[in-house]
């Protein structure tokens, strides 16, 4: 499954999170920093939320 | 006569709430509460989230939230899915004790996740049968006597339908065993089979989801004649409603994190207004509900009971202090559990992922627990014998500093010079008592840490992106490297399961992996 973190390409397994996602994009340690990760419609997810298709993440 | 007198009061009361429940919401304005919640996952305490300064969440807190709301107004308590697996304070009872929370807080309906399945059906039909609410999946065939895929409510005369659907994900992120026989159908096919049915018995209809936010805006863009989705699964913090065509759609967050409050003023079955907020939950002196802070501290008494449980028995020490630099029996003996699990040719994990050893005698739950702490899952993937080889050089790379991804392996056994400069360090390596062939493909498993990367493993994503159908249907590969992968269960829960049953364990460190110089 990809998806897009800071709008760069990740690839991950079925079932992986948004933890997943950002640990492949190396910006987990950015969360215990205090920063959050948010859709594209600009919420907050939880790094235990479930990834769709072609998702957008943001970290700031 | 003054006996008929002192009735009178009471028959006027009777005559006005008859008349109240007769009458048809048509005309009428009603006012309705949604309180929602989604993805507890048996975080029934506060806790410390990642990057957070406090503690949030807290069921008892939550709950006397939902207490004080209901006060108010006529309300639906609603779960969008994901209760009752995740934390231990769920995990050890199999969700047993979240069904006895949202029993005592007296939930109206809840959707099932895709990680109600992990315990398997027929826990699952066990949890549905303790429920005292109506356990919902309209998307979901094959589950005899368990689900029911709507359910209408009756608000003051406002009929409400609530129909629950599940993503139909959820064959690919749990054990094919747990969904056998099943078949999840796309969410909008079972609405569309519904809605018909529902539309003449009911005012109103919610939809209880467990898709993630992003289909529930495509859900509403494609489905006319939903009122609300109550959504879950992508755990997002909506601190207000969204609205897509004429369907408003929430979600509440994570852990008990926050409750979810949707208001709506409804005529004619249509809704005139509304309005909607998360309330954040964290720890307040005196906001608890009574009833479940015992709840929630009887369960955590017997979370203790159970990890201090003997599992198994060490015939010897088992090393977690040096996996981080050369084999060791518990590397070996963890390693050979989950190449048995995942039925692979071999086996390369972290050793930074075994975080204690143990020593001889007693095992107990609390053992492995301190063991594998981290909540990893098992995978197995396909890698070409060239894949292996770059796996176990990544992992030798960081010999000199005791890096976490110094690997612990089983089917298969390799050489390393020390001397050799990273990257060039593995010199025979054999699987399956073969010589490793660069060109045959093995089924590997390992844990979705390193799977998605964790420790600079890059090898097993490369593998995957380079399958043949990798991007088929919307980019979910169908199989083609990925051979096993069992989200719903943890790494320490197979651990477990193997030593209750095999008892005592004597692993010998037995040479799988040699430095030469």
């Amino acid at each position: 499954m990809r998806v897009y973190v800071n709008n760069k390409p990740v690839e991950l397994l079925p079932g992986m999170t948004v933890k997943h996602a950002l640990l492949k994009a190396g910006l987990l340690g950015q969360i215990e920093a205090g920063r959050k990760a948010y859709d594209e419609w600009g919420n907050e997810v939880g790094l235990a939320g479930a990834l769709s298709a072609d998702m957008k993440i943001y970290v700031r | 006569m003054r006996g008929n007198m002192k009735k009178l009061p009471t028959i006027i009361l009777a005559i006005i709430l008859t008349i109240l429940f007769l009458t048809p919401a048509q005309g009428r304005e009603i006012s309705l509460r949604i309180l929602y919640v989604n993805d507890f996952h048996g975080f029934a305490e506060p806790y410390r989230p990642p990057g957070s300064q406090e503690k949030l969440g807290g069921v008892a807190y939550l709950a006397g939230e939902v207490k004080r709301l209901r006060q108010e107004k006529p309300t639906l308590l609603l779960a969008a899915g994901d209760m009752i697996q995740g934390h231990s304070w769920a995990n050890l009872f199999q969700g047993k004790s979240s069904i006895a929370l949202m029993n005592l807080m007296r939930f109206d309906a809840m959707v099932v996740g895709n990680h109600e399945f992990d315990f398997g059906q027929d826990v699952l039909k066990k949890r549905i049968a303790e429920a005292r609410f109506p356990v919902l999946g309209a998307n979901v065939e094959g589950f005899k006597n368990g689900l029911k895929p709507y359910v209408i409510k009756d608000i003051q005369g406002l009929k409400v339908a609530i129909i629950g659907v599940v993503t139909p994900d959820t064959p690919q992120a749990t054990h094919p065993r747990n969904v056998a026989g099943l078949k999840f159908l796309p969410p909008a096919t079972a609405l569309e089979k519904y809605l018909p049915e529902l539309k003449k018995h009911a005012d109103l209809v919610i939809v209880l989801s467990h898709i993630g936010y992003q289909a529930d805006r495509e859900l509403a863009a494609k489905v006319p004649g939903i009122g609300v989705i109550v959504g879950g699964h992508s755990h997002t913090k909506l601190l207000e409603p969204a609205v897509v065509g004429d369907t408003i759609i929430v979600q509440a967050w994570e852990h008990a994190k926050a409750l979810g409050v949707l208001d709506l003023q409804v005529e004619d079955g249509k809704i005139k207004n509304f309005s909607g907020h998360l309330e954040m939950i964290k720890p307040s002196q005196g906001r608890e509900d009574k009833a479940v802070r015992s709840l929630v501290k009887k369960y955590a008494a017997r979370v203790n009971a159970v990890l201090g449980e003997k599992i198994g028995e060490a015939a010897l020490d088992l090393d977690g202090e040096h996996v981080r630099v050369r084999e060791t029996n518990l590397g070996d003996l963890l390693a050979d559990i989950f190449r048995q699990a995942a039925g692979a040719s071999a086996v390369i994990i972290n050793g930074g992922g075994i975080r204690a050893g143990i020593p001889k005698g007693t095992i107990t739950v609390k053992d492995i627990y301190s063991v594998l702490p981290f909540d990893n899952y098992l995978v197995a993937i396909k890698l070409t014998g060239k894949q292996i080889r770059e796996a176990l050089e990544h992992g030798v790379s960081g010999l000199e500093e005791g890096a976490g991804r110094f690997p612990q392996v089983s089917g298969l056994s390799f050489t390393y010079s020390r001397r050799a400069p990273a990257g060039s360090r593995v010199k025979e390596i054999s699987i399956g008592g073969q010589p490793l062939d660069p060109r045959k493909e093995y089924v590997v498993a390992t844990n979705d840490f390193m799977a998605a990367g964790g420790d600079g493993y890059q090898v097993f994503g490369e593998a995957l992106k380079s399958s043949r159908d990798y991007d088929c249907i919307g980019g979910m590969l169908k199989g083609e490297k990925l051979v096993y992968n069992d989200a719903g269960r943890w790494l320490r829960d197979v651990v477990i399961d193997y030593l209750r049953q095999q008892k005592t364990v004597a692993p010998q460190v037995d040479g799988r992996i040699k430095q030469i110089d």
